[in-house]
Parts: C-alpha cells; structure tokens; sequence
C-alpha cells in the first residue's frame, strides 16, 4: 500500500487561532461562521464578513480552509445557510464540513467538496459508502477503535469506495482535545440540565462538572472515587501517532475552536513534528515524552488514548478545569514595535512583569509568540521589575501589532 | 414601565422563544435569528415596554434561553 500523505487539520476559532495554526504547520484550518456551527455560543465567533479575509491569509500561506455547517438545521435557518454557502463559492473555500441532509443537498448543488462531520457519527464500512455519494472525506464517530478505523480505510481501498469527486474516499480522524462523554452528536444532557442544546452548539458541558450521588431514602452520600464522574480526560495520539497513520487515515483533526492561539499553535506544532518525525524515522521515545511535556503545557484534561485502543469507558478527569503545567496570566497591551532593533513597546494594564519571566504575545498577526524576557526598560529606564501602569520595552524576536495581547506564563501546582 | 430586552447579535437561532410564544417572537428567515417583535433597536440591543402582567410571563423565557440573552426589567 502505497503511503498517503496525511494532512494536519487545526481548529481555528478566532484570527489569533488561526495564524497560530499556520505558524504551528497546519496544512488545513476548520473554522465555523454566525450560529450554524457546534461553538455557536462561544464569544469570538467568526461572522461572515470574515469568510473572505480567511480565505485570503490561508491561500496566502498555503493552508486549506474548511467550514463547519454542522449543527441541526432548522427550517428558519436557510436563507442564512444559503447566505455562508455563497461566500463558501465566491471566496473559494475548499471545502464544507456537515452533517445535516439539508448543508448536504445544498452543497452537492452548488458542487461544493463536501465532508461528513463526526456529528454523523460514522461508524461502518457501508454508512462510508453510503455518504460517498455525496462527500469525499468522513470523518469518522470518535469511539471506534483503531482496528475498526484500519478495516474501514483497507476496505475502502479494496473496494475501491470513491467519493463525489471520483477519488478514493479519504477517511479523517481526531488526535487530539477534548472527547464527549455521550457518542458525539448524541448528548441531551445539556438541554435536559439547561434547555441549551449541544446539537446547536450551545453546550453547557455539564458533564464537565462534579458530582455528589446521594441515596434519597437514608440521604446519605454514595462514596464515589471520583467527582467527575462524567468528565472523559482529553484525547491524545502522539504516543500512538504511528498506529493511527497506519491505520490507513490521510487526515488528523486536532479539536478545540473554543480554544487559544497557544493551545492551537503547541498542539499543530508537536503533531507536525510528530509527523516529520514519522516519515524520517525519527519517531523515539525521548521525542515523544518531549511533546507530551509541551503538549500538558496548555489547556488539558489529563490525556488518555481515548477509545482507540479498545480501553473501558472510565478515563475520567480528576481536576476541575485544565490540568495543564502553565498557565498564562494577561499583563498588558501592545503599542508599538521597533523593527530595526526588535523591540517591542507594551503597557502594562494588570499585576507586573519582571526580567527573566517568560512571555507570551498573541494576536491576529503573530497568532502565538514566546520568549523569554532578557533586559527590560520601564519608562525609558533599565529596571528589573514594572508595575501597572508602566511603559516598557523589551527585545522581542517576533513582530508585534499594536493591540496584541501580552501574558507572563506562570507554572501551575500540575506542573 | 417593564422592558423585555433582547441581545439579538447573540442570538444562536434555536426557536425555544418562538416556541413558547409565537405572538411576541419571530424566526427571521433572513439571519435564522429571533426577533422580539415591535422591539426597537437601542445601542446593539432591542427593547420592548410591556405590562406587568407580560413581564411576569417572560421570566419563563429569560431562562428557558440556552444562552440567556433575554432580560426583563
Ligand atoms: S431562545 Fe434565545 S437563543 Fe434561542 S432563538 Fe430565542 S433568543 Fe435566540
């Protein structure tokens, strides 16, 4: 079998997200516009207006651009369905990620390069066949197992399953971020809990929380060896990076278009890493504790295999929130960058900085930057520590805009 | 007097407000979001005076939004 090329596909839910997906070494960004995507109720939710500035920084630089369409649709929810899907055509967008039959219809009309989101939860060799008819890539349920993933990909090959485009089918798999507790696509926890549904992209994650169990008769406390009975630890592959390549996949989707250019930016960059190093049989146990390390630097869980390797359901989450090793605190502003010299002007808005603190500076242009702080000016003068309020400058590498955000990263008690 | 208020840009076009009171509340078929009806655009946000009486009605509504973007004052 001859070996496909697999492409690293990165959340992008925000400009900032989205560069730092390019400079992490995505080869394709998702992203989702206005309501009709699963992160609808999250704040900095692109709009379509944004559709064609996306569009123009991705060709720019080489990177592929899928949009998700994959909540439930509603009836009332057409005219705006067909309003994305004309800036989808004009803006050339490669390609739509769905699940409802209506997106489906709609963009095999309009010859959009369809692919079937993992809300379908495709499980099987014949619904892959089914959906060809109409898509190219599927992205299959996330609680299969790798030997199923592996008999699914062979048999597509065998049988030789092509999609709408008349090439081979392409099968596309998560690596990395968070799992849902219920089959994807299937929870009603959040609208029995909060009339909020999840299959609207409006989530309330209260799997996420803890809970206490009590016998309503005796009232007494059920002893239960953990809180969050409910909350899986998060997705990741790395350390099984060349059994999911293996498996016959040519896609690797990294969860997370809630989350932060740093997250995005660590997450490409370790698994584009982990990729390179697989095809130049690099791939060694020291590399891989290295990208885990990096990898529980941000937002996490905790991690597990989640149900690739056939493991019980039972991996839960022991902490609330993210376990991760570092946290970022934010310090202050953007002002003004000396290119000559590389320095970078910033206010400082809350708490303080000091020489040696490691910073990190987002936004849409730069997406994600660190550096450790060598020498720093407060006011024009050479001083150790600056406070809110402060005007400093100091050497930075990278190029910064006016605006773009400044944090100081702290270790937290996980690290 | 009472005011319904309704942050309309934050709207994620589930239908729960229409379903429970279709006289007050439309789906827009342009933008899929609600729209408070006879509401008046105030810096980004609509806002309708009603009685007493209606204001005690919406409070079901004002939790009944998935993403609590409907008020009464
Ligand atoms: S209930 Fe809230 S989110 Fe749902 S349609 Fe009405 S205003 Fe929009």
């Amino acid at each position: 079998m001859k070996k496909p090329t697999i492409e690293l596909l990165s959340p992008a839910g925000s400009f900032e997200a989205l560069q730092a997906a390019i400079n992490g070494g995505a080869d394709a960004v998702y992203f989702g516009v206005e309501q009709l995507n699963m992160r609808a109720k999250s704040i900095n939710s692109f709009m379509l207006e944004d559709i064609q500035q996306i569009a123009a920084i991705c060709k720019a630089n080489e990177v592929r651009t899928y949009l998700t369409l994959n909540t439930i649709m509603y009836d009332h929810d057409m005219q705006l369905l067909h309003a994305i899907l004309k800036e989808v055509k004009k803006y050339a967008i490669d390609a739509v990620i769905a699940s409802d039959f209506a997106v489906i219809e709609a963009c095999n009309q309009l010859n959009i390069p369809l692919h079937i989101s993992t809300q379908a939860n495709i499980s099987n060799l014949e619904t892959v066949q089914f959906f060809a008819r109409f898509s190219d890539v599927v992205v299959l349920a996330r609680e299969l197992t790798l030997k199923q993933v592996a008999h699914i990909c062979n048999e597509i090959e065998r049988r030789n399953i092509k999609g709408i485009s008349g090439e081979l089918m392409k099968v596309e798999v998560f690596v990395h971020g968070a799992l849902c507790m219920a089959i994807s696509g299937k929870c009603y926890l959040s609208l029995h809990a909060q009339n909020a549904s999840a299959n609207r992209g409006a989530c309330t994650q209260n799997c996420r929380r803890p809970y206490t169990v009590t016998d309503t008769e005796t009232n007494e406390k059920l002893l239960v060896d953990n809180e969050y009975i409910m909350s899986p630890k998060d997705l990741c592959m790395i350390d099984k990076l060349s059994e999911v390549v293996n498996s016959g996949v040519s896609v690797l989707k990294i969860e997370g278009r809630g989350k932060g250019p740093d997250y995005v930016y660590t997450v490409t960059q370790c698994y584009r890493e982990a990729l390179q190093a697989l095809e130049n049989s690099s791939y060694t146990a020291g590399k891989i504790e290295d990208w885990m390390k990096r990898l529980a630097t941000v937002y996490n869980r905790g991690f597990w295999n989640g149900y690739y390797l056939g493991h019980q359901l039972g991996e839960w989450t022991a902490h609330p929130g993210s376990s991760a090793t570092e946290k970022k605190i934010y310090v202050g502003k953007g002002s003004k960058y000396y290119p000559k010299i590389k320095v970078g002007e910033f206010a400082i808005e809350s708490g303080s900085v000091k020489e040696g603190d490691t910073l990190m500076i987002t936004g849409a242009a730069v997406g994600m930057a660190r550096e450790k702080m060598v020498t720093l000016t407060v006011n024009g003068a050479q001083k150790a520590i600056a406070v809110k309020g402060d005007k400093i400058t100091f050497p930075f590498g990278t190029k910064i805009t006016q605006g773009d955000k400044l944090y100081k990263i702290v270790e937290t008690a996980n690290g | 007097m009472a005011k319904i208020i309704h942050y309309r840009s934050k709207c994620i076009g589930c239908g729960v407000c229409f379903e429970m009171y279709p006289d007050q509340w439309r789906m827009s078929k342009k933008d899929g979001k609600a729209t408070l009806v006879n509401a008046i655009l105030k810096k980004d946000v609509f806002v309708l005076p009603v009685t007493n009486y209606i204001q005690q009605l919406t409070q079901e509504l004002t939790r009944a939004c998935p993403v609590k973007i409907i008020k009464v004052l």
